[in-house]
């Protein structure tokens, strides 16, 4: 008992030291919201005045994901996939006979307002995501948004319907050929440019003439943004059906 | 002038310090393992929030370009772009430790950080 309590007090006084230390620092930092902080000054501009012209989004934040720093979110789609196959080889996948969420074994089932109600509300929540997904060029939103839209839709319909409904519509070997996709479509487009002869994942292609350069541009960006948005929802989705555990 | 003051008009970047806080005192105190997961997440957020406060501009607008309007004062897409990335890897690893979670209580009966010290001595 004594010694928790020296725990607690060594404890509570390096935090108050570090946050002396931090919260000094932060108020020495240049103003918050001000237009000429030295991150606003750098390479911005450049971003801001040809993002359209170079990159062939409205959407800025997606003009840098997808093709100024373009490796970067091949990288991070890898991760998301790899931390899949992580979790898979901990936890194996579902398997339909032995595992249960607690709606499939508790006697009472959902009451009926629930049901009918996310019966209503389902598609139209997965339709949100399908258009955060398809404008991700031109409105606030984009491949990852999208698909966590509707990899939540689909985990709101597994917990409200049960977990051996859901899986009878989306069956282990559905979902596997969705959830490489986002990894696939950056390799896909990426040596499209490599067998023209371009460097890895550039999407100006010489071939087509000056006029449509930025069409097929955009074209491509958005073939990536859904093989992020689908793969991302099927990759939370698998990630939410391999935690199921048989109730005890 | 006043470190108060000053504190104050940076108030975002305060509140983000404060979040970190609470998450390392979360890591460090709690014994429950899933307790240490929610602060590392805490932690994580306050760093998100800390990234896109550097990037805002008063007035700003989100960084959706709009034909020639060159006047318009946009917030910095940069940090947006960044964080992007970082939420995803943080969804990564929580997914990654919540299973890592669910073997250590199926493997040993709990998930206290103690108890699971003791049974490794004990052992």
């Amino acid at each position: 008992m004594k010694n928790k309590i020296f725990n607690q007090a060594i404890i509570i006084t390096g935090l108050l030291a570090f946050a002396l230390l931090s919260l000094s620092a932060v108020a020495e930092m240049p103003r918050f919201g001000d237009p000429n902080n030295p991150p606003n000054l750098h390479v911005v501009d450049r971003y801001l005045e040809k993002g359209e012209e170079e990159a062939g989004c409205k959407n800025v934040v997606t003009d840098i994901i997808l093709n100024y720093r373009g490796y970067d979110t091949m990288g991070e789609v890898t991760v998301i996939f790899t931390a899949l196959c992580a979790a898979l080889a901990i936890l194996k996948r579902e398997n339909f006979y032995t595992s249960f969420s607690l709606l499939d074994t508790s006697p009472n089932k959902t009451s009926i307002v629930v049901r009918t109600i996310i019966a209503l509300m389902f598609p139209l929540i997965f339709l949100f995501g399908l258009y955060v997904i398809l404008h991700g060029e031109d409105t606030p939103g984009g491949g990852f948004q999208g698909g966590t839209v509707i990899a939540a839709s689909l985990i709101l319909f597994i917990l409200v319907f049960g977990f051996r409904y859901t899986l009878n519509k989306l069956s282990p070997k559905f979902r596997e050929f969705f959830e490489s996709m986002a990894p696939l479509s950056f390799f896909l487009v990426g040596s499209l440019s490599l067998i023209i002869g371009l460097e890895f994942l550039s999407y100006m292609l010489p071939i087509f003439s000056e006029g449509y350069r930025l069409e097929v541009a955009r074209l491509l960006l958005s073939f990536i943004e859904i093989g992020i948005g689908v793969g991302g929802a099927a990759i939370f989705t698998s990630l939410f059906f391999s935690m199921q555990r048989e109730e005890k | 002038m006043n470190i108060f003051l000053k504190l104050y008009l940076n108030f975002n970047y305060t509140v983000s310090m404060i979040l970190f806080l609470i998450g390392l005192y979360t890591i460090i105190s709690k014994s429950n393992l899933i307790k240490k997961l929610i602060g590392l997440n805490i932690m994580e957020t306050s760093v998100f929030l800390f990234f896109i406060s550097i990037g805002a501009v008063k007035g700003g607008r989100a960084p959706i370009l709009e034909g020639t309007a060159s006047q318009v004062q946009y917030v910095n897409p940069l940090p947006q772009a960044l964080i992007l990335t970082g939420i995803v890897v943080a969804v990564s690893t929580t997914a990654l430790a919540l299973s890592l979670i669910i073997k250590i209580y199926e493997h040993c009966g709990t998930i206290e950080a103690e108890k699971l010290k003791e049974m490794e001595e004990g052992r």
